[in-house]
């Protein structure tokens, strides 16, 4: 258990809830396997955001029991067999009031920790 | 969620995290790592793969039930791994449900099953409930009916398509070849219709049958009267019959099996109008007050029980209005045996306490395995550090622990109910045929019903849960790093804690032993004592001869004349001494009583009484202590009574009772004459109830006891008495019994008790010395190393093995105290199965300790020898 959290250390932890969100977003771009969305995560945010897969895989299917994302098993560009998640039309919403409630909780956070004048 | 659905789920999981996998790989290979190290730093990069699986799983929502399966099919290897234990608990909890189960399914038989009858469910059973205390005449139960309300409700409800109403245990005398006596019914017209039961030939009551009243005499007979006493004879309907005196024309045999809706069969169904010429000179058709109907009603179909409820209470309503001063509500339900309020009163403590006697034989069996899991337990610490430490939730195994537990309980309780269902029915015909005669038909079904199997699957979960709970718990609170690097069976006498428990388990079982052994000493001592015990009169060579000429249709200028022609026979009879008439004969379960007040107080005081002939102290050998018995022509008429001694010490304390006076709530005023010895000739083991004696007139010679004081055996008296009988008139139906004979109908209820707590008694210390035996045997294998040490330091022997036994008596003796303290407060309830023993008979409080304090110490003396026999160098060099 120590030596996970040293591992860690360097990275930033996701808060709570903003995962689903990420892979939302991620998954607007068109369909896209497990490891792609890890990836595309960890590209976007410049290394600083690494999704453990742990996390990511019971994410993954907690989407796809809320009807949010859909799942299919295609040929990823490498030829290999790979599932390939979705963005649902009730995905796409879902995606819009996490996006509007991030906004809000950033707006907010930043509020609060403006220096004051 | 389907299986196969499940399992492609699975499969498709399997899949996408080989892909990830893959997918990783590949890129490190792109990377220039060589294929192996890129493999390794895949996995590493995948975290705990079977982690992240269960995880994921868990999304599905279903994780629990292939825990379920994963827990049962490693709950059943360990159970299989370990067959002794696995036989030791099973059978333990078998033994425990198994006699539970049995018991509920006769109360259930008894009291909770609907009536054998075509769609009983929608019968439903009809009492009233009087709220302020009203005078009502009473034949059978206050909870029962008029003939007027009865007609009302019958009338003007809506809610059935039929309501019958019954007079149940109806006597009648059949006349033949042999005198019968017979239960039967007398029921409203509509009765056959209503239960749905046609009878086999002929057939049921119509209308016009209760139409008039005592002109139309018919009756049904039941299938096994038709067969018994008529011999299947096919021409019987149309023939008469005669019952009590009278002619009856058969017009129907009821269906075979159909007894009537009584738990005691009935042989023959009357119109209910016949009533006041079969039941002579009493008239209770015509007695608005009076209770005597039970009500049964069929529901139409689709309505409920709030709208039966709703319809009958505006009828009842209406009757209290039209009767002031009267407030009743209705108790309604589904039609079962022992229905009425007041049976149920009288059943639901017997129920509970006869529940609660076998449910603590259960909770030994519990605390036996229990006592088993947490012995085991200890041997399994490392199996359960082993899987704590590699990241098994607690929880998870609670669960696990308990599973098992729940597999042994399921196991054992499928055993014990089987048993249960196999042995019990045969086992209740044998008690029932050992209850005095009036008991031995008893129509009870203990075949399982749904309610029995739930009881009995209710039962098994519990026991399940409660032995279980405790020692998992325990278990799976582990100090990983004691646990993992010291060997369970080094760590000396185990944790302070795991023995606490155990003890505590032990010394609750010697408590609950103690509680039923205690119950079963008490009512055996009872039992002894009743037997021995002088009653205060003298019971040998006396025949009671029960004879009711008013029910054959006698007046009282008759009965006389044919009681003094009978009592001349019998004075002439060889053998015969003396001769006495009696109201009540003693111990016959014959009671009348009157409140009577003492001038000059205002409480009015339940006395007893008899009314008997001058002979009759001679005859049962009561002394006369102060003034005179009765003259010979003494009758009720004159004002002279007796009293007894105790009588008189509590209406007249420290004054002479002679010539003081009682007044009956009539204004009839009696004054004391004599006083007569004290006698237990009401109640068996109670002399101190008040009880006074009238000289007997005309009046009591329409029912009445002939005692016959004779020399020699009885079977000739008997003999003579009936064929006195039977010369003066052919159909009078007479009962001859010795007087002893009635004490055996008061020892029989507490002899099956006694039996059937002895029996469990005997069960508890078995299953308690095993316990006993157990807990000693396995504290003596964790100590092996100490006693080693004590005896290399140069302990004796037999100090070893005093050390030991001293251990295990001590939970022993708190719990036989605790026991005792329970029983003694609770042992009061029994004291109507005492005789007048004690409640707390030193005896008993002595011998049965005694007894299991033995039992204690000999469980624990086999495995303490073990103790001593024990090698102080092998014991060190282990391990």
């Amino acid at each position: 258990m120590g030596e996970k959290r040293e591992r860690y250390q360097n990275r930033i932890e996701l808060l709570q809830g903003t995962l689903d969100l990420l892979i939302l977003q991620t998954l607007q771009w068109g369909p896209q396997h497990g490891y792609g969305i890890s990836v595309a995560i960890r590209n976007r945010s410049g290394e600083l955001l690494q999704v453990d897969t742990g996390s990511l895989y019971p994410a993954l299917h907690r989407l796809e029991k809320q009807k949010w994302i859909k799942a299919e098993w295609r040929i990823s560009e490498n030829k290999q067999r790979a599932k390939f998640y979705q963005l649902t039309a009730a995905g796409k919403k879902q995606l819009t009031r996490e996006r509007s409630k991030w906004s809000q909780l950033s707006d907010a956070i930043a509020g609060v920790l403006q220096p004051e004048e | 969620m389907s299986f196969w659905r499940r399992r492609r789920r699975e499969a498709d999981l399997e899949e996408e995290v080989r892909s990830h996998l893959e997918m990783v790989a590949r890129e490190s290979v792109e990377r220039g790592e060589t294929a192996k190290k890129a493999e390794q730093a895949a996995r590493r990069e995948f975290g705990n793969v079977e982690l992240v699986k269960e995880v994921t799983r868990d999304v599905w929502g279903w994780r629990w039930l292939r825990d379920l399966a994963d827990d049962a099919r490693y709950g059943m290897r360990v159970l299989l791994k370990n067959p002794g234990f696995t036989i030791a608990a099973v059978v333990a909890i078998a033994l425990g449900v198994g006699i539970n189960v049995g018991i509920f399914s006769v109360l259930n038989g008894a009291a909770l099953r609907l009536l054998p009858i075509p769609r009983a469910e929608q019968l439903v059973s009809v009492s009233q409930i009087f709220h302020r205390r009203t005078v009502r005449n009473t034949h059978g139960e206050t909870s029962m009916f008029s003939y007027s309300e009865y007609l009302d409700y019958s009338e003007h409800n809506h809610v059935f398509s039929g309501l019958l109403a019954y007079e149940p245990f109806l006597e009648g005398t059949l006349a033949g070849i042999k005198m019968q006596q017979l239960l039967g019914t007398a029921t409203s017209c509509n009765y056959f219709e209503v239960l749905n039961e046609h009878p086999a030939q002929g057939r049921g009551f119509v209308d016009s049958d209760c139409a008039a009243s005592g002109e139309n005499a018919v009756v049904v007979v039941s299938d096994q009267l038709w067969r018994d006493t008529f011999g299947g004879d096919p021409t019987l309907v149309g023939k008469k019959i005669t019952l009590n005196r009278m002619a009856f024309t058969v017009i129907g045999v009821a269906p075979p099996g159909f007894t009537g809706t009584e738990p005691m069969p009935s042989a023959f169904w009357v119109p209910i109008t016949i009533q006041k010429v079969l039941d002579a000179g009493r008239d209770r058709l015509g007695d608005d007050n009076m209770s005597w109907l039970a009500l049964l009603g069929r529901v139409r179909p689709g309505v409920m029980m709030e709208q039966v409820r709703a319809d009958l209470g505006v009828i009842a309503g209406r009757i209290d209005q039209l009767n002031p001063g009267r407030t009743t509500s209705l108790a309604i339900s589904t039609a079962t045996f022992f229905g009425r309020p007041e049976e149920r009163e009288s059943l639901i403590p017997v129920a509970f306490v006869i529940l609660a006697a076998f449910g603590l034989v259960l909770l030994i069996a519990c605390a036996n395995v229990a006592n088993l899991l947490l012995a085991r337990a200890s041997a399994r610490q490392k199996e359960i550090a082993l899987r704590l430490s590699i990241g098994a939730s607690r929880w998870r195994l609670v669960r696990q622990l308990l599973t098992e537990s729940l597999l042994l309980s399921m196991l054992g309780g499928a055993l014990g109910s089987l048993f249960a269902f196999w042995s019990f029915a045969s086992i209740t015909q044998f008690v029932t045929s050992h209850l005095p005669h009036m008991f031995s038909t008893l129509a009870v079904n203990v075949a399982p019903d749904f309610r029995v199997l739930g009881y009995a699957l209710a039962l098994t979960l519990v026991t399940g849960i409660l032995f279980g709970l405790i020692p998992a718990l325990q278990s799976s609170r582990l100090d990983l790093n004691t646990a993992l690097k010291e060997d369970g069976a080094k760590s000396g006498p185990g944790k302070k804690s795991g023995r606490f428990l155990r003890n505590t388990l032990v010394g609750a079982q010697i408590a609950v032993c103690m509680i039923l052994l205690l119950a079963a000493g008490l009512l055996l001592r009872g039992l002894y004592y009743a037997q021995t015990v002088d009653p205060g009169f003298e019971m040998k060579d006396v025949a009671a001869a029960f004879l009711y000429p008013k029910a054959q249709g006698y007046d009282e200028t008759r009965a006389t004349a044919f009681m003094g022609r009978l009592r001349e026979r019998l004075a002439g009879l060889p053998g015969v001494s003396e001769i006495a008439q009696a109201e009540c004969a003693p111990l016959s379960h014959d009671f009348s009583a009157d409140y009577m007040t003492v001038p000059g107080r205002l409480d009015k005081v339940l006395i007893e009484y008899n009314h008997i002939t001058p002979d009759y102290f001679s005859v049962v050998g009561i002394p006369i202590v102060r003034g005179r018995d009765f003259g010979p022509d003494e009758t009720e008429d004159a004002p002279g009574i007796i009293v007894t001694e105790s009588t008189a010490r509590r209406l007249w304390p420290g004054a002479d009772p002679l010539g003081k006076t009682l007044r009956q709530d009539t204004g009839r005023e009696y004054s004391v004459i004599g006083v007569a010895k004290d006698a237990q000739v009401s109640h068996l083991g109670d002399v101190n109830a008040p009880y006074l004696y009238f000289p007997a007139g005309p009046q009591d010679n329409v029912r009445t006891y002939v005692l016959v004081r004779f020399a020699g055996s009885f079977t000739p008296v008997d003999k003579a008495i009936r064929e006195a009988v039977r010369l003066l008139d052919p159909d009078m139906p007479v009962d001859v019994v010795r007087l002893e004979d009635y004490l055996e109908v008061w020892r029989s209820p507490s002899r099956i008790v006694a039996a059937l707590s002895g029996a469990l008694g005997v069960l508890a210390v078995l299953l308690a010395s095993i316990g006993v035996y157990g807990m000693v045997s396995y504290s003596v294998s964790r100590c092996v190393r100490e006693i080693g040490i004590r005896m290399a330091l140069g302990a004796d022997r037999t100090e070893v093995m005093k050390l030991v036994i001293e251990q295990a008596m001590r939970p022993v003796l708190i719990g036989g105290l605790a026991g005792l303290a329970a029983c003694a407060a609770v042992s009061h309830v029994l004291s109507s199965m005492l005789f007048g023993l004690s409640a707390h008979d030193p005896l008993a409080f002595i011998s049965v300790p005694l007894l299991l304090l033995l039992v204690a110490l000999a469980a624990s003396y086999i495995p303490a020898r073990r103790a001593m026999k024990v090698d102080p160098m092998v014991a060190l060099r282990y391990e």
